[in-house]
């Protein structure tokens, strides 16, 4: 077991230094660097200026010798500065980091607690009306697009039903008490969580449907039933814990779609979250910004990914990491 | 088909994709999708003829008239008529016309004849013209005729019918939408096609040869997939082309009309092919321990012919489904592209780019912001309800005989 997780840890290791050096190339083919920027804002300059500096900045070296400084700084704990911001990464990331994973977990929650009850009862009355509807749902909810729902649900709940603000993290006021304060971020939370939560509701009805459907053809089900135990034991202790199984993954791997997803809500919410922070560099050409935030929602997909593998097996015993 | 006629057929031997056929078109859902899909195919191919009828441009601007309501009628503005008068004098010479309308006192002054045709388009309004003109057509000469028709025509014309208004610019909202039906769709199918043929290379070679070649492109493989896709992609599509093509053959893709549509199918099947690779790759570690390719391995065959003759079609139905779930998937990530304003560009009408900014809109246009949605999401439901059928169709377990 530790073995795997070592030899897991090391290849994540490099997969996420592999793509740095990706991503860094693809800054590079970005329209505009720093010192376009800079001639762009000064008119007077000479073209000696230039050259001293790109000389400066570097700008003169291959690519790789400027991943080579950009890397050893990062080594350092110097993750370099936001041109927009005009403070240190470090200080910008925390607070959105907090956001983001605040706005991932409230949708997993949501879209679970949803979910599972529509996709056990779909499973439940397989071929029913019900079933119909539910997996009718389920296909919209993988088929519409995210940006989309947001936008509707801004104009039915912020627009023609003014419930909750179409868009921020929080009011700015200094004079709430604690629970005002924890009100108020909730106010702001609905909707982003209720758009984002939508899309996984479609992928997990269908799966806790397909292994609930899997889990009532067993044979120890028929052995539940003839030796009389209830309903509900029958579909909780039997059917339902083993269908589980499968469900931990895909919870799981769906931090992926989680953090994809995250950076439209946001976006679109204009939510402080990675997300929004990754559109936002990347507009706005804040590099140092940009390869950081990036980095960090890959790193944290991928370290979700590796906790989901070993969930696996704590959940089915029947998986060993010899 | 009656119920005798039914259990004949059931006696009967049925060729393979009989059993298929009539699997898929049990799935209800599957066959509306199917015929969703047909609809926007050819409303997505007739658009140049949609567009000829009714006379609507998908790019014709018209600052004067943004944010009509649907079903509003709109004339042209007046500096518009004057420029098709110019155009239509300029065609061929409308002397006849000019003097025969000059002798009928169609306005209450007198101007030169040079300014006749203009005074009248911006005096009169469109229709009220048309009709005056349409009087006229008993009386007309003969070598009038013929201009007075075109003239006629042409003003009828300056009246447009917006059956779902107009948007931020003053463009018809109909006719974007079934050109941007053109745009979403081909990139689509486009993408999750070369999608596919990736996958299909990728997961042949690794399946077929395992060993090393197995183990280094399914990492890698893996590593794209365990990757949040649309962050990536956010990274990639802010890509300038002109710095990797430039001075390559391929700089022309630069220069093109329709750069940003091919940069998004090229970024696009660059991270959709990961889920057809790990498909393909387990189907064929499967077949290839079968006695038919054992066979062909001992009558001598190369890799290359069992590959392409034994493995490839026995992998082709999994492998469909599959592209046609990946159709679905292309034409949200464009669309969510294009949204963000790095997909698809302006003035090139795609479902995605026409929701950009109806956000800020939402409160006067609340048409323009659900409209292209409600398209995205009848398209990608259908494409993936066919899917679902498709693999219910192909499963073994669920054919009954």
């Amino acid at each position: 077991m530790t073995a795997y997780i070592l030899r897991r840890l090391l290849q994540t290791v490099v997969v996420i230094l592999l793509l740095s050096y990706f991503c860094y190339l693809l800054m590079t083919l970005m329209p505009g660097d720093p010192v376009d920027e800079m001639i762009m804002a000064n008119p007077e300059i000479t073209s000696a200026d230039i050259d001293r500096l790109r000389a400066l900045h570097g700008l003169d070296q291959p690519v790789w010798v400027r991943y080579w400084n950009w890397a050893s700084s990062i080594a350092t704990g110097d993750l370099g500065y936001s041109r927009t911001y005009r403070v240190p990464v470090t200080e910008i990331l925390g607070p959105r980091l907090l956001n983001t994973f605040i706005l991932a977990g409230a949708a997993l929650l949501v879209a679970l607690i949803v979910a599972i009850p529509l996709g056990v009862w779909a499973a439940l009355r397989k071929n029913s009306t019900a079933d119909y509807v539910i997996n009718l749902f389920a296909f919209a909810g993988i088929s519409v697009p995210s940006f989309w729902i947001a936008i509707v649900l801004i104009l039915v709940f912020a627009v023609y039903i003014p419930l909750f603000p179409a868009g921020g993290t929080g009011s700015i006021a200094f004079d709430m008490t604690p629970w005002e304060a924890f009100v108020d971020r909730l106010k702001f939370l609905v909707l982003p969580v209720l758009s984002l939560s939508f899309l996984s509701i479609g992928t997990y009805v269908r799966y806790t449907r397909a292994a609930m459907l899997e889990a009532m053809g067993n044979d120890y089900i028929r052995t539940a039933r003839a030796k009389g135990l209830s309903w509900p034991r029958i579909y909780l202790m039997h059917g339902f814990r083993n269908a589980l199984i499968p469900l931990i993954t895909i919870t799981a791997l769906s931090f992926s779609t989680l953090f994809s997803g995250a950076i439209i809500t946001e976006t679109v919410f204009a939510y402080q979250g990675v997300g929004q922070l990754v559109f936002e560099s990347i507009q706005s050409n804040d590099f140092n910004v940009a390869m950081i935030a990036f980095m960090i929602s890959v790193s944290m997909v991928l370290l979700m990914n590796l906790i989901a593998d070993l969930l696996y097996g704590v959940a089915d015993p029947r998986i060993s990491y010899a | 088909m009656t119920d005798a006629a039914l259990r004949q057929r059931e006696l009967e031997a049925q060729p393979m994709w009989r059993i298929l056929l009539d699997q898929f078109l049990e799935h209800r859902m599957a066959v509306a999708g199917f015929g969703v899909i047909m609809l926007f195919l050819a409303i997505a191919l007739l658009a140049p003829v949609i567009s000829a009828v009714t006379g609507l441009d998908p790019d014709r601007q018209n600052v004067f008239n943004r944010y009509q309501s649907p079903g509003s009628h709109l004339d042209l503005s007046t500096h518009e008529r004057e420029l098709r008068v110019q155009a239509f004098l300029r065609q061929a010479d409308r002397s006849a016309l000019v003097d025969f309308l000059a002798a009928r006192d169609l306005l209450e002054f007198t101007v030169d004849e040079e300014d006749l045709l203009y005074e009248l388009v911006t005096d009169y309004e469109p229709l009220a013209l048309a009709e005056q003109l349409d009087g006229l057509m008993a009386a007309v000469p003969d070598q009038a005729r013929e201009p007075l028709r075109d003239f006629r025509n042409m003003v009828a014309d300056f009246r447009s019918f917006h059956l779902l208004g107009t948007d931020e610019l003053g463009r018809d909202v109909l006719i974007r939408l079934i050109y941007g039906t053109r745009v979403s769709v081909t990139v689509g199918l486009l993408v999750a096609l070369v999608a596919g043929l990736i996958g299909l290379l990728v997961g042949s070679l690794a399946g077929y040869y395992g060993g090393r070649t197995d183990a280094i492109l399914m990492r890698f493989t893996d590593a794209l997939l365990s990757l949040p896709i649309l962050v990536v992609l956010i990274v990639v599509s802010a890509i300038d082309l002109g710095k990797v093509f430039g001075g390559t053959p391929l700089a022309f893709i630069v220069e093109s009309r329709h750069e940003s549509v091919i940069k998004m199918i090229l970024i696009l099947c660059l991270f959709s092919w990961m889920q057809a690779a790990r498909l393909v790759r387990g189907s064929i570690l499967s077949i290839k321990e079968q006695e038919f390719v054992l066979a062909a391995r001992v009558l001598g065959a190369k890799d290359r012919t069992i590959i392409g003759a034994h493995i490839v079609p026995n992998v082709i139905a999994p492998l469909l489904v599959a592209v046609t779930l990946g159709i679905g998937n292309a034409i949200l990530f464009e669309a969510a592209l294009s949204f963000l304003g790095l997909g698809i560009q302006p003035p090139t009408p795609s479902w995605g780019n026409m929701l950009n900014n109806a956000q800020e809109m939402v409160q006067h246009a609340p048409t323009l912001a659900i409209l292209p949605g409600l398209l995205i999401l009848f398209t990608v439901i259908s494409f993936n309800y066919v899917g679902d059928g498709l693999r219910d169709a192909i499963d073994p377990k669920s054919i009954r005989r």
